[in-house]
């Protein structure tokens, strides 16, 4: 066989190849050699970030967490010297849950939110939150009660763990919709820690092109999410005489537009079933108060998002037959703070328990 | 004595077991040859006896009686010779250069139809084929009782003459193939093959095919079955299986004993081995795709707890599971080897080793022991031996690509083994090719 | 139906690889309102040629590209199949270049450009080494595997869909003046000249490639419409690939795996490691007819080599861009003189035939 045979050669070639490949693994990094934090803190202090994270750390068998933060100009960066600080990379890949704090949010989150979307290391259906005090406080007092492991925190917002109707549910990806959107604007919850309960629910926020505005309480949150049409099991308390719950609902919106006016018209039909009353209300009474306690209650929600020129139902969405593009780009401002709604609740009562109630 | 004897002596005559005596048959001196060992000389004798005195008794002549007992040879001592080799019996007449080559009765030489012993039958006929080439043929006759069957022998080799016969069915089989077999081993007469590599070389394959070319079965249902579609079946004497021509992907997942249970049933045993050839080539690559390079495709949990399964791991996950599928490929290797005495023993370690110990001492973690687990039984729920094999092969492109460029590396990988086997082409049949009967992709 | 098979499928593969990833940012950037019409627009444009060139091999039956034009005359050699080649060439450049960007971008973010882009060519070549017919065989496993696959994730994307956000419906015109308007037709344009290049392996029925060209609509109208049904238009129009970012928001709580993204983005990666193939397969045959001398296999090898170091010399996403737009008007040239050329030059020679009888 003679030494430069074509097949000789071509092994060559092709070891020399192979050869290439070996010269690096560069994302080749064991799972136990990272970091996971799975709660990520923003707040503003003078003009800087200041970035806090759990680290989930093998303790002897067990999983603990451990509370890291550092301030800097900008997330990356802070995120960036806390692994250089720390004997492993930080990995941003399994946040699920954004806690912004009050300050900054009223600020603007325009900057923090575009960071994440475009550096795809956060993935855009982390939920976010806004934190109603100082974030140190919150996140210390989160680990004392609950450990802050693994995904407990994130099953607060879980809607097969611990979610209700009375909290709203917003993504990163929705937040950043509503800072570009025409007609989008989103409600992000409110928390804060407690002393009977680690994570509070006090509301949420209206936050409108980025920037936190006003609060709303828990009950609006119940009422936003049903416009929004996910508020099975929710439960509503009627002026003191009963509380139900929803087990369904169905809304009918007519949106129409007349001498520059918009007009919308829905019909929001909630089933509902008793669970508890005080005294001995009647079906009927019941049935009424209810209409009459959710109407005003939203009345007055509604004002106070056209205080705010904050669209937060999403109502622009149905003007967008009538209206252009270049018009719409004026919904929040012109448009709709002359919107006329006339929203009729109808309630159903479907059964009372195992009671019977006259 | 004459020539023709003396000469057959002298190259025969060295062997202890060469038999040469002088008798009397059918009233003529002669002068009998053969290999004792292979022959049963009483027996034999008794029979020429009496065959010869029948037809003497009938008053048949000599010349005639010659004429019928068996093949009359002349002058060369090359074909004689090589009769004695096979096992017959030469009768020499006396004063001529003449030879009978007779059909003696041989020594029971041959094991007897038993079960097989490297394919299990869960439903379906039992019996497997033999070191001797005409009770194959025997058997396969038996199963496709049709004129269209055809045989044709060959005897191969020079210095050691081998008898290779091949089938086919005349109205099914594609008859370029057929052409093309017979005509490269006319072609290649004088090798000399024992095994299925030295057939690859017969047909000119190319050595460093991966997948084989041929497939081999030891039960003559699945033989008879691969006739009927259309495929050439080859036995080559000594060797206790069928070789079936031209090999193609779905063998591995499909047997012909499926088809005795009902359909639906059928299908999802089909479908069952399918899943579990693509987990035996995905499984260990995507565990390092997962662990080392693309963490986030993981939920948190199971994230959370491979990360507390790795701690204290001394290397990367690579090295992890290269050396832990090398020691399972020896431990499958000696399972193979080992006599049945002391087998089921090395089992038991390897499992405890495996199992046990190595997780405990901190030196894999244990998710990759059910992994791996997973990737062995999924490899061991495909058809026949040869097909195990190659499969065994291509799980390490996989988990060399998924180190480097992770899940992205691993897809790589596996179009690299559908390419592959889209490349593989027997005389223009494609590895791919679907035969339905009704038409053909 | 079932001698059609492998070139159906392959048709569908290189489609749908190409769709999901440029096609949506092109047209979302062309215009505000009314994405409908440039769609359709293209369809029809690309289904009405897509006929034409059918109609026109159907008069050359078991010849393929190269020996109808060479057949022709060397007038029609220069004319129309060069260009086809510089073609094949620019495009192969382009798709390796472009992919291997956004794989890194997407999934392997420390890896340098060069590994994936080799890794990318290695395989290609591979499968592009033993001929069109492997090509083909290929995609029909692929298709086996990595459909189903796709199809899931994306019947999942439609999770996060507002249809509220399709109007306002009626169309705005600009669109036409619009440059990434015409980059958007590498789709229609990219993958059917291949249809002209199987004919001696295997034949085909035409009624099911344009039954699967109008089986691909829904997935160009849905490419563009679920980000915009899901984000808005303003906001998908800031996005550099909104279908992936959909892809990435998709929350699946009972799937084992946490992101789908890249099941879905892996799938069509293997569309386009497909295209890739087809496509080099195509220029060595035409190169090879040329030039006889060199085995095709070594000009394989060395087209690979050549593309390898020619993306070195790319060096980030705006060069891409530039060489997309150049790359346009050749298409524009291809697309619409090759199948009417082979269309009259068909005509012609049955009228031919017709003449001498």
């Amino acid at each position: 066989m003679k030494l430069f045979n074509k097949n000789v050669i071509y092994t060559f070639a092709i070891l020399l190849i192979t050869i290439l490949p070996l010269t690096g693994c560069w994302d080749n990094k064991d799972i136990n050699h990272r970091l996971l934090p799975v709660v990520l803190g923003v707040s503003k202090i003078e003009n800087e970030y200041e970035v806090i994270i759990n680290l989930p750390v093998s303790n002897a068998g067990k999983i603990e967490s451990r509370i890291v933060s550092f301030k800097d100009k900008t997330i990356a960066k802070a995120i960036d010297t806390i692994s250089r600080n720390l004997e492993s990379r930080v990995d941003l890949l399994h946040v699920k849950l954004i806690i912004i704090e009050r300050g900054a949010a009223e600020d603007g989150v325009k900057d923090i939110i575009g960071g994440f979307m475009r550096s795809r290391e956060v993935s855009p259906k982390a939920l976010v939150a806004i934190s109603d005090e100082d974030i140190n406080v919150l996140f210390s007092k989160l680990k004392d009660t609950i450990g802050l492991v693994g995904s407990t925190t994130v099953d607060f917002f879980e809607k097969n763990a611990g979610w209700d109707p009375d909290i709203a549910l917003t993504r990163v990806w929705e937040v950043y919709r509503g800072i570009h959107s025409y007609t989008y604007d989103v409600a992000i919850p409110l928390i804060r820690s407690g002393d009977e309960f680690p994570m509070e629910q006090i509301g949420s926020a209206i936050v409108k092109n980025g920037k936190m505005v006003d609060q709303i309480s828990p009950d609006e949150t119940l009422l936003y999410n049903i416009f929004k049409g996910e508020s099975s099991s929710g439960e509503i308390e009627v002026m003191e005489k009963a509380t139900v719950r929803i087990v369904n609902n169905s809304i009918h919106h007519k949106g129409s537009f007349h001498n520059n006016q918009p007009f919308l018209k829905s019909k929001i039909k909630l089933k509902v079933v008793i669970l508890e009353t005080r005294g001995e209300p009647s079906l009927n009474e019941i049935k009424k108060e209810l209409n009459q306690a959710l109407s005003e209650r939203f009345n007055i929600m509604i004002l106070k998002t056209k205080e705010n020129k904050a669209d937060i139902f999403g109502i622009g969405q149905f003007f967008r037959r009538e209206l252009t593009r270049k018009e719409l780009k004026n919904w929040r401002t012109k448009y709709y703070t002359n919107l006329k709604m006339d929203i009729q609740f109808n309630v159903d009562i479907q059964n009372q328990g195992y009671l019977i109630t006259s | 004595m004459d020539p023709i004897v003396k000469e057959i002596r002298s190259i025969l005559g060295e062997n202890n077991d060469f038999f040469l005596q002088r008798d009397i048959v059918a009233d003529s001196a002669v002068v009998l040859l053969c290999l004792d060992t292979l022959v049963d000389m009483q027996k034999t004798r008794v029979v020429l006896q009496k065959l010869t005195h029948g037809l003497l008794s009938q008053g048949t002549s000599t010349q005639d009686i010659w004429n019928v007992i068996g093949e009359r040879k002349e002058g060369s001592s090359h074909k004689v010779i090589s009769a004695i080799k096979e096992g017959k019996l030469v009768i020499n007449i006396e004063g001529t250069n003449r030879c009978i080559l007779f059909e003696p009765v041989s020594k029971m030489l041959n094991r007897s139809i038993d079960v097989s012993t490297n394919e299990n039958v869960i439903k379906g006929a039992l019996n497997s084929f033999n070191e001797n080439i005409e009770i194959n043929i025997g058997l396969l006759r038996k199963q496709i009782v049709s004129s269209q069957l055809t045989v044709n022998t060959f005897s191969i080799g020079n210095d050691i003459p081998k008898s290779l016969a091949i089938l086919y069915i005349n109205g099914k089989v594609d008859t370029k193939i057929v052409e093309k077999v017979k005509s490269l081993i006319e072609k290649n007469k004088k090798m000399d093959i024992s095994n299925i590599q030295g057939l690859s070389k017969m047909f000119e394959f190319s050595t460093w095919d991966t997948i084989s070319k041929f497939n081999s079965t030891e039960l003559p249902y699945n033989a008879s079955q691969s006739l009927k579609r259309g495929r050439v079946v080859l036995f080559i004497d000594q060797l206790p299986f069928a070789i079936i021509l031209p090999n193609l992907l779905w063998d591995m997942f499909i047997v012909e004993n499926d088809r005795n249970l009902p359909q639906p049933l059928m299908i999802a045993l089909r479908c069952l081995r399918v899943i579990g050839m693509l987990i035996a080539l995905i499984s260990p690559g995507l565990y390092v795709a997962l662990v080392a390079v693309n963490p986030e495709v993981l939920q948190i949990e199971i994230a959370l707890s491979v990360l507390q399964s790795r701690e204290g791991v001394p290397y990367p996950a690579i090295v992890e599971v290269l050396i832990m599928l090398v020691i399972l490929e020896l431990i499958l290797e000696a399972i193979v080897r080992l006599p049945k005495s002391i087998g089921p023993a090395i089992t038991m370690v390897g499992g405890i080793i495996l199992g046990q110990a190595i997780v405990e001492a901190k030196l894999v973690s244990n998710l990759l022991i059910i992994i791996l687990a997973a990737t062995t039984i999924g490899n061991s729920t495909l058809i026949g031996a040869q097909n195990f094999t190659s499969i065994r092969i291509y799980k390490y492109l996989n988990v060399i690509l998924a180190s480097i460029f992770g899940v992205f590396g691993l897809v790589t990988g596996f179009v690299i083994i559908c390419a592959h086997m889209a490349s593989i082409n027997t005389f223009g049949k494609s590895y791919l090719h679907i035969n339905t009967g009704r038409s053909e992709y | 139906m079932v001698r059609s098979l492998h070139v159906v499928i392959l048709y569908l593969l290189t489609h749908l690889g190409l769709i999901f990833f440029m096609f949506p940012s092109n047209i979302i950037a062309s215009t505000q309102q009314g994405h409908w019409l440039p769609i359709l627009i293209g369809i029809f444009v690309h289904v009405l040629f897509l006929h034409i060139y059918m109609k026109g091999l159907n008069y050359f039956p078991g010849e393929n590209l190269i020996s109808i034009f060479s057949g022709i005359g060397k007038g029609a050699v220069i004319l129309l199949l060069v260009p086809v080649l510089l073609y094949f060439f620019i495009i192969t450049l382009i798709t390796v270049r472009a992919y291997s960007e956004i794989i890194t971008l997407v999934f392997l973010s420390f890896t340098p450009l060069w590994a994936v882009t080799l890794l990318l060519l290695i395989v290609s070549t591979y499968v592009a080494k033993n001929g069109m017919e492997t090509v083909l065989r290929t995609g029909l496993m692929l298709a086996i595997i990595f459909l189903p696959l796709f199809l899931f994730v994306f019947i999942l994307s439609f999770q996060n869909v507002d249809w509220r956000y399709f109007n306002p419906v009626t169309p705005d015109l600009n669109f036409l003046t619009s440059r990434s308007y015409y980059e958007s037709f590498f789709v229609f344009s990219g993958g059917f000249l291949f249809l002209g290049f199987v004919q001696p392996y295997f034949s085909y029925e035409r009624k099911y490639i344009i039954f699967s060209a109008l089986l691909l609509i829904p997935f160009f109208i849905f490419s563009v419409y679920i980000p915009i049904l899901t984000l808005g238009q303003a906001t998908a129009s800031v996005t550099f690939l909104p279908f992936v970012v959909i892809a990435d928001s998709i929350n699946v709580s009972w799937l084992m795996f946490d992101r789908v993204t890249l099941f879905f983005l892996l799938s069509l990666i293997s569309f386009m490691i497909l295209y890739i193939s087809l496509v080099m397969c195509k220029t060595i045959l035409i190169i090879n007819r040329y030039v006889p001398s060199i085995k095709p296999v070594h000009l394989l090898y060395i087209l690979s080599s050549l593309l390898f170091f020619l993306c070195f010399l790319i060096p980030d996403w705006k060069d891409v861009e530039k060489l997309f737009w150049w790359n346009t008007l050749l298409r524009f040239y291809v697309f619409i003189a090759v199948p009417l050329s082979i269309y009259f030059w068909g005509v012609r020679k049955r009228k031919g035939k017709h003449e001498t009888i």
